[in-house]
């Protein structure tokens, strides 16, 4: 990464370093401290929804881009690997009276398994038909959610309030917390995974898993472990999820919502840390709070003669123009956008 | 014992239906090497089109049907031309993704423009039933498969003799080799999505002349993966083929293994198909096996 | 100088005095109370999957409370505020739904559709949060708490069916053997439970439960299984086009019309004869809980006025009932309220307004008519249905027609079978 003019470094550890700078720690202490104070006093519902809303599906698209942008397996059923998590995090709540913090330990450890599972064709296909595989998974894993009868069928299945220790999470404030703790701890994951072994070896093997393979990673093993620690936040993200929305449909987890994910990351920039961190948050406000309640009423009042309820096509249009506006003028996402400003803004007035 | 023969007619006839589909696909895989994950959504859109000429404008079919025809062929060219040309070079991921986002562009599209969710097209062939011994068989199906079948008669054909058939060939073979020889392959990409659209159309209009226009011809195209998948990416014959096995195998899975699974078994067994010829023979029964060199 | 500087702190203490006065000298009439309303908040799914149904849901909701609002004054001269919001039929919007009711200071919510209720009741119930749901399933309030429904459920639906089909139709001795094809949703699932419960008690034999997807294209292979084991009924607890979509193929199999069918409230609507042809879906049985629009009953007259002058479009649409008579429902819950414990209580809009507006109104609703666009709705304890009767309708000639009156159908109590919600 680009460093402000005249730091030097002088050991590995000042090379490897995220933040390097006295300038970097202080942005970061200082963002924190807003995160955690402003939030939960200034937004009213309709903002801390989304802002949890985002929390958790940033956790989500965090694995998928280790997955996808990482280590260049494609994966295209991630809405089911979270629903995995999600329900086996309901069932051991709902069910067998488990602590929140062991439900969420397992949803990611159950959430893994299965992508384990499902990534073993990974071994010996990629590219196309390891995504049909994918896509395959998330339906056969939503068919047996919604036939399970311990999964509640398709009725559904209510979790009780998350809660560690004494301390119920009943509420948009608590629930804040609680999600924006997980992310930081995501998102610092996520960040550090990319200055280790691993990270390095599921780099090579995106570039050329032919090349890795002769030089001597073991590609089967990196590209499980891919699936794995993705399929693990997933896991995480939808045992919050269910947390934070009390009742579980197997509806909430469709194909679209994959292919959002991958629009997300997309956008975002793949195989960076700050990609997912653009790409959700734009989108999810954009779905949450633009289209709902500023465009969608703004169309239905002006153009009254058309046909009922025709705004809720805006949604998928807006969404999928932007993918692929992204993909054929900025394939490299925002976080390249973000790179770009960065580097403007530190070489200014001499900035091209 | 008797619903055996029943059985096997309902899974051929809706085989063919996937056989349909898939050949869409084959056709765009086997001259540009573009998975092209919109299909279902693109066979939804034709069949909405279609409604709306036959329905809305009430045009009679032989009017209509070459309209839709027409409309399909546009929507290929604009699709290829302003959504796939600029991406030519890059990364599969991108290709995929970018047919994932037309396909969602193309979803909003059908709602924005007929937001009720379900109509039916008026009825194109009649629809007495025809009785095959104890099992009986309606009408519209073996039309289908007629239809189905003439389709797959005349992209053979063309694949083997016309000029752009070839070219389409070649194109898939190698690209680099065939700009040196001087065809225009922008346009041997044009075509094959145009024609591939059409395919596409035709299918939609004779699925949704069965069975109304809903959502689940987005859900029919994704069966139709396990079609291309069984059969092999690049192979008509292997689609023509593979079809009627998945129907067959869906209609058998409804029918006996229902009462020893859970219910719906019939959606999920061409999903779990999948995942067993992605273990077992990655490339289909038909493919060509793909030999990757650095 | 002197003069000047009184005379204008003269005006402007006249000007404040009179602008203060304003008020109090405008509230001339019957006790209006202008200023002071009653929150509800209304939700519905406007757009998205269900829109359909979701638009005249909610066009009926609004155009009723406006009825009441403009002709009858409001609800002892308070005025109802209506908060409509849309959830998209989505779970997340339906989540963000519902807390903004909360934080507006509504006194209860009310839903079109189950799914909607279904993502909420865990937080209306846990609060204490009363609500009110226009298409209900079982699970929407069994065990009950604090949802109500206001119309029979799907399970009911099957009860009054099987009963009418064995007091008129069914003539052979012992049991009949009846076919079930379910939606793979709460809508199946409200048939399958009722008929699990209380097959034995009623005397009907379930030979067979098919479940299909909404979309699907065929289901010959379902429909070939159950002839084999000859039925003598079959119910399909689904929406219009698939179940159009059965019918028309039990005809091809030369099932229909040998076999009754009969066919539950989400799909006996003129959509069923639309899409399958009036020709194959005649002589069809179905229940249906409201009356339809060419019925003559006194609250006909008003509806049929509104929604001629403010949605055209909407006439004859049959969702357009359901919820004229929900917001007709909704003011008389008000009233009850505050006749009860009057405007001061419910003022505050938080938990104790809930208790109040759930024990006085909703508990305290006692025979009302609602216009006779549905059965009366009643309070019953441990039965959180409000209206509890259906009529019968069959297909005749093409239109849907009630062959009966109403027709109560009884309070299964699910929560006492141990296979229920698991």
């Amino acid at each position: 990464m680009s460093l402000p003019c005249g730091t030097r470094n002088y050991n590995y550890a000042q090379d490897m370093a995220i933040f390097r700078t006295r300038t970097h720690w202080v942005l970061l202490i200082g963002f924190l401290a807003v995160l955690f104070t402003v939030p939960p006093l200034v937004f009213n519902h309709l903002w801390l929804n989304t802002v949890n809303s985002i929390g958790i599906t940033l956790i989500a698209a965090l694995g998928l881009n280790i997955l996808v942008g990482y280590c260049g397996q494609l994966s295209i059923g991630h809405a089911g690997f979270i629903a995995v998590g999600a329900y086996t995090s309901a069932i051991l709540t709902n069910r067998f009276d488990m602590p929140f913090l062991v439900g969420l330990i397992s949803a990611g450890l159950v959430a893994g398994v299965v992508g384990i599972i499902f990534g073993l064709p990974s071994v010996r296909v990629k590219g196309f038909y390891l995504a049909i595989t994918t896509i395959a998974a998330q339906f056969i894993i939503i068919w047996v959610i919604n036939h399970w009868g311990l999964t509640g069928g398709f009725e559904g299945i209510s979790v009780p309030y998350a809660s560690i220790g004494g301390l119920v999470f009943d509420s948009d404030v608590k629930q804040f917390y609680l999600v924006m703790v997980i992310v930081a701890l995501a998102v610092f994951f996520a960040k550090n995974l990319t200055r280790t072994k691993v990270g390095r070896a599921f780099i090579a093997i995106r570039d050329n898993d032919l090349a890795a393979e002769v030089m001597g990673i073991n590609v089967n093993y990196y590209k499980l472990l891919a699936f794995f620690i993705g399929c693990f936040f997933a896991g995480i993200a939808g045992a919050l999820l269910a947390h934070t929305t009390y009742t579980l449909t197997a509806e909430q987890f469709s194909f679209t919502d994959s292919i959002l994910y991958i629009g997300m990351i997309i956008i975002g920039g793949l195989g960076t840390t700050i990609g997912p961190i653009l790409g959700v948050v734009f989108i999810k406000i954009t779905q949450k709070v633009l289209l709902p309640i500023y465009l969608v009423p703004f169309l239905e009042r002006t153009f009254t003669n058309f046909p009922a309820g025709f705004a809720t096509g805006v949604a998928p249009m807006v969404f999928g123009l932007i993918i692929v506006l992204f993909l054929i003028l900025e394939p490299r996402g925002l976080a390249h956008r973000w790179n770009l400003f960065k580097a403007a803004y530190r070489l200014w007035p001499f900035s091209y | 014992m008797d619903q055996f023969l029943q059985y096997i007619i309902t899974g051929l006839s809706i085989g063919m239906v996937y056989a349909l589909i898939a050949l869409g696909f084959v056709l765009i895989w086997k001259s540009s090497s573009v998975a092209n994950l919109a299909l279902g959504q693109i066979v939804l859109l034709s069949s909405w089109f279609a409604y709306s000429m036959l329905a809305q404008a009430n045009l009679p079919p032989y009017i209509a049907l070459p309209i839709v025809v027409i409309f399909a062929l546009c929507l290929g060219w604009v699709i290829e031309r302003f959504a796939l040309r600029p991406l030519i070079a890059q990364p599969i991921l991108s290709l995929i993704a970018v047919t994932l986002g037309i396909g969602y562009f193309i979803e909003g599209i059908i709602t924005f423009i007929w937001p009720w969710s379900v109509d039916a097209l008026p009825r194109l062939f009649p629809t007495d039933v025809v009785h095959i011994g104890p099992a009986v068989i309606s009408q519209q199906y073996l039309w289908v498969i007629g239809i189905c079948l003439l389709v797959f008669v005349l992209l053979t054909l063309f694949f083997r003799y016309h000029k752009m058939g070839v070219a389409m060939r070649a194109t898939a073979d190698d690209q680099m080799a065939v700009q040196a020889c001087g065809i225009p392959v922008t346009r041997v990409f044009s075509t094959s999505w145009m024609l591939a659209c059409v395919v596409a159309a035709v299918g939609g209009v004779l699925i949704s002349s069965i069975g109304g226009i809903t959502h689940g011809l987005v859900d029919t195209g994704l069966k139709a993966f396990s079609v291309v998948i069984l059969g092999g990416l690049d192979s008509f014959v292997g689609a023509l083929i593979a079809g009627p096995i998945i129907g067959l195998l869906e209609t058998f899975a409804g029918g006996y293994l229902t009462a020893y699974t859970w219910g719906g078994i019939r959606d999920v067994v061409p999903f779990i198909i999948i995942i067993i010829v992605m273990v077992i023979k990655p490339f289909g029964l038909f493919g060509e096996k793909r030999i990757e060199r650095i | 100088m002197k003069n000047k500087t009184l005379l204008i702190i003269n005006t402007i203490v006249c000007l404040a005095l009179l602008t203060f006065m304003v008020p109090f000298l405008s509230g001339c009439g019957p006790a209006e109370h202008p200023g002071l309303t009653l929150k509800v908040g209304i939700m519905t799914p406007t757009t998205g999957p269900a829109a359909e149904k979701g638009v005249p849901l909610r066009d009926a909701n609004l155009d009723c409370i406006q009825y009441i609002n403009d002709e009858l004054g409001g609800v002892n001269g308070y005025k109802i505020e209506a908060i409509n919001l849309d959830s998209r039929y989505n779970a997340d919007q339906a989540v963000t739904n519902i807390n903004q009711f909360m934080d507006e200071g509504c006194l209860f919510f009310t839903t079109s559709s189950s799914a909607e209720m279904s993502y909420v009741q865990e937080i209306a119930n846990r609060l204490g949060f009363p609500g009110l749901v226009a298409y209900s399933s079982p699970n929407n309030y069994h065990p009950p708490q604090h949802v109500y429904g206001q119309m029979p459920d799907y399970g009911d639906d099957w009860t009054a069916f099987t009963k009418y089909y064995l007091e008129n139709i069914w003539q052979g001795t012992g049991k009949p053997k009846m076919a079930l094809m379910v939606l793979n949703n709460s809508t199946g699932a409200g048939a399958k439970n009722a008929a699990r419960a209380m097959a034995d008690t009623l005397g009907v034999e379930i030979i067979a439960t098919e479940e299909h997807a909404a979309t699907t294209l065929s289901e010959t292979v379902a429909l070939s299984r159950i002839m084999a084991l000859n039925p003598d009924v079959i119910y399909i607890s689904s929406t219009p086009k698939p179940a159009a979509l059965i019918i028309s193929e039990a005809k091809d199999l030369g099932m229909y019309p040998d076999v009754t069918i009969g066919v539950c409230h989400a799909a006996m609507t003129s959509k069923l004869v639309e899409l399958g042809g009036a020709d194959i879906v005649e002589g069809v049985y179905g229940v249906f809980p409201t009356i339809s629009w060419n019925d003559d009953v006194p609250g006909v007259a008003k509806m049929k006025e509104y929604a001629a002058a403010l949605h055209p479009s909407d006439v004859n649409n049959g969702d357009y009932i359901a919820a004229w008579a929900q917001s007709l429902i909704i003011a008389e819950i008000l009233k009850k309220t505050l006749d009860a414990v009057g405007y001061d209580v419910l003022a505050s809009g938080d938990a104790t307004a809930w208790a109040a507006i759930e024990q006085y109104g909703f508990q305290g609703l006692d025979g009302y008519d609602v216009g006779g666009l549905q059965s009366a709705v009643k309070y019953v304890s441990g039965d959180n249905r409000l209206g509890k009767s259906l009529r019968i309708n069959r297909v005749t000639n093409g239109v849907i027609t009630a062959i009966t009156d109403w027709v109560e159908a009884p309070l299964i109590r699910y929560e006492d079978y141990d296979w229920f919600g698991h």
